[in-house]
């Protein structure tokens, strides 16, 4: 589904190298997780896949489902499928919740070929999925995140998720913040949005996330490439022992 | 008197001031003063005239004038043959041997797509050049009065002595005094003490030659206890490049709630400048909502003098300027008197090459204990080759007063617009909703549903074609 091949990333404002040439294959229904310590270039990997400006791709690709993904402007790829569930989503006021999911369905809907919804099928939609991850309803009147709480903001990533439905979903830093009651909400709501035709990538710090989410693979980010790779146990190896031993593995490998 | 033509030549060989073509012109409408017997009125014109030959159109050194050439505009204007003689009255265009102004065609055609405005519940009132055309649309609440100026002046007489010319400072403003003068008729709006109108008075303004020069005045009287919502409408005109110069005098009395809501949207060449002038009595409310969403070179004079305790004064304010638009809203707020409020809300969007101006200036006299006066002025610009400028300036002389003011410039939130794309909306969708999103603040403002969906309506199309 997404092949990361040899990925460098640079911030474009001052050209620091921050992706040092990164591998990472997700397949078709994975849920794989990405680990690494503060300034491992976590989030700029979710960024630069999600389109954001104001990082240069110096070398490498990134295909997904076959198709050049940089080659994509934002909207373009979050319409052929890719989500990013926002670590700090942005308040949007003025902007009201059904207005903004109305426009980003049936974008998303238009661009696949779906017909689009009616506003009665949208409604229905907006419940069912907000109960997913036990949103009010209400929400739906209200601007979008202005005046939500942390945790409702975390929650209204994941609905946004379920009502765009896409192949490949980013989860960045969405444990970051959370109660425990919250995480396991979060949680219950991408294990069920988890199916064959959908993967994940969730990036996180803690291994608490991957006791709810439990993923396929887990990988190590540091100093820009991903230095180990392995099953859930090793996100429970890491929150044991720390990075430290990695970096030392790593090195002497080198 | 020159011909039209041998005008813009003298213009052209600046023998002569532009000021002099009027105060020429002036004299010739209304003649010399010889029996001594003229009614308050045309003495106060007569006032009017001299103020204005005193202190002349703004010019270079014009301060309050640095950001908008408004002399340069109307200069041009002249130069390019408008009838300066079309004045607020069809009768005096046709002085002397100087050419008629055109007529448009005919009525429909000088008016746009009919406005929605003209549906809404309302008491309505069409106006051409500045006058009273035709009969209102209904029977108005007993006591209310909507008439003429000059029917005023034989029914009521004494209401425009005791008001007319009350509350605008004709030194302050060059064009208020021009207007104060020129304007052979007007509009009175008298809301008699104790009367709360439950309609709003819907004022649509229109014109009916091309090229010309409209001076046109409007005074507003709220008594003691009342409640009154004023509408004006200057809808879009295709009637080439006018000079509408109005003034309008607003008197809110003691405890009395007054609404005014000024949408703009004539074409791109004319050049309009509304000064209004508000004077408010203890305990009285005040607010207008100056939407500006069309016009070449727009400038309104916003006056506030709230002269007595407990006063309430909301300015609140829109523009879209594209093109090569340029909108400048020049407000005052003179708190005179202990124990009021003042809360101004100017919000701005300026694209192409189109200019943008804000200047807010709060005065609070040393008498003024108390005041709360906020001011703030957001713009969002979309195109490298727009401007703006904005000057908040705040003088205040009493020790005890809460006052705050805050102008922001940028462009559109990049974050946001981020945001919305990663949800698969398209740039230009994106960027509209944000602009709806950031204007909305202030068309929410406006208490009436048919006002703000027109406003909606309008500004979605004028901002969907806006890249």
């Amino acid at each position: 589904m997404l092949e990361i091949k040899n990925l460098h990333v640079s911030i474009e404002e001052d050209g620091t190298e921050i992706l040092k040439g990164l591998n990472l294959k997700v397949g078709s229904g994975e849920v794989h997780a990405i680990m690494g310590p503060n300034g491992s270039g976590k989030s700029t990997l979710a960024s630069v896949l999600a389109g954001k400006d104001g990082y240069e791709v110096t070398n490498g690709t990134v295909a997904f489902c076959g198709d050049d993904l940089l080659e994509l402007a934002a909207d373009e790829r979050a319409r052929e499928g890719l989500f990013l569930a926002f670590q700090y989503p942005i308040e949007l006021p003025g902007v009201s919740m059904s207005n903004f999911l109305k426009q980003a369905v049936q974008s998303v809907r238009e661009h696949q070929g779906k017909e689009a919804l009616t506003s009665g099928a949208l409604l229905q939609m907006m419940k069912e999925k907000a109960a997913l991850v036990h949103l009010d309803p209400a929400l739906k009147s209200r601007s979008v995140n202005e005046g939500f709480s942390g945790g409702e903001k975390k929650r209204n990533e994941i609905f946004q998720l379920a009502m765009l439905e896409p192949k490949f979903a980013i989860l960045d830093e969405t444990d970051s913040g959370l109660d425990i009651d919250a995480l396991r909400i979060v949680a219950d709501g991408v294990n069920h949005l988890r199916s064959p035709e959908r993967s994940f990538l969730l990036i996180t710090h803690y291994q608490r996330l991957l006791d709810y989410i439990v993923p396929d693979f887990v990988h190590v980010l540091m100093n820009g490439r991903i230095v180990m790779t392995g099953g859930k146990e090793l996100a429970l190896e890491l929150e044991e022992k720390g990075y430290d031993w990695i970096k030392d593995e790593t090195t002497q490998l080198a | 008197m020159p011909s039209g033509v041998e005008m813009s030549m003298e213009l052209k060989e600046q023998s002569r001031s532009g000021e002099d073509v009027f105060i020429e012109r002036f004299e010739d409408l209304i003649g010399p003063n010889t029996n001594g017997s003229e009614s308050e009125w045309t003495l106060n014109r007569r006032n009017a005239i001299q103020v204005f030959a005193q202190n002349g159109f703004p010019n270079k050194k014009s301060e309050s004038y640095k950001y908008t050439p408004v002399t340069k505009w109307l200069q041009s204007q002249l130069k390019n043959g408008m009838h300066t003689a079309a004045g607020s009255s069809v009768q005096s265009g046709n002085l002397k041997n100087e050419a008629l102004p055109t007529p448009l065609l005919d009525e429909s055609e000088v008016r746009g797509e009919p406005s929605s405005l003209e549906n809404m519940k309302g008491l309505h009132v069409h106006a051409t050049n500045g006058l009273i055309r035709g009969s209102l649309s209904e029977a108005l609440p007993t006591g209310l009065i909507i008439c003429s100026f000059k029917q005023a002046l034989v029914d009521h007489p004494k209401l425009l002595s005791e008001y007319l010319t009350k509350a605008v400072v004709l030194e302050r403003d060059p064009f208020a005094a021009l207007a104060s003068a020129f304007a052979e008729d007007g509009i009175l709006i008298f809301v008699p003490a104790g009367l709360e109108v439950e309609k709003a008075i819907v004022i649509h303004h229109d014109a009916l030659f091309s090229n010309s020069l409209i001076q046109a005045r409007l005074l507003v009287v709220a008594e003691e206890g009342t409640k009154v919502n004023v509408i004006e409408h200057f809808p879009f005109l295709d009637a080439g490049s006018s000079f509408e110069n109005r003034v309008a005098e607003v008197f809110a009395g003691k405890g009395a709630r007054v609404d005014h809501v000024l949408v703009m949207e004539r074409n791109d060449q004319t050049l309009f400048v509304n000064s209004l002038f508000v004077h408010q009595d203890a305990n009285s409310f005040f607010r207008t909502n100056t939407v500006t969403l069309g016009g070449g070179l727009v400038r309104h004079n916003l006056n506030f003098l709230p002269d007595a305790e407990e006063c309430e004064t909301h300015l609140h304010g829109l523009y879209v300027a594209k093109g090569t638009a340029h909108v400048d809203n020049h407000t005052l707020v003179d708190h005179a008197k202990p124990n009021c409020f003042s809360n101004e809300i100017f919000k701005g969007i300026v694209t192409n090459q189109a200019v943008g101006v804000f200047n807010g200036k709060v005065l609070v006299r040393q008498d003024a204990q108390k005041t709360n006066a906020y001011q703030s002025s957001k713009c969002i610009v979309l195109d490298r080759g727009a401007r703006t400028y904005a000057k908040p300036e705040l003088e205040i002389y009493a020790d005890d007063v809460k006052c705050s003011h805050g102008a922001t410039t940028g462009e559109l939130d990049e974050d946001a617009l981020f945001y919305l794309r990663a949800r698969g909306i398209h740039p230009d969708a994106a960027k509209l909703m944000l602009l709806e999103a950031f204007a909305k603040d202030i068309i929410g403002l406006i208490d009436f549903d048919e006002v703000r969906n027109y406003l909606y309506q309008r500004l979605h199309g004028l901002l969907t074609v806006t890249k």
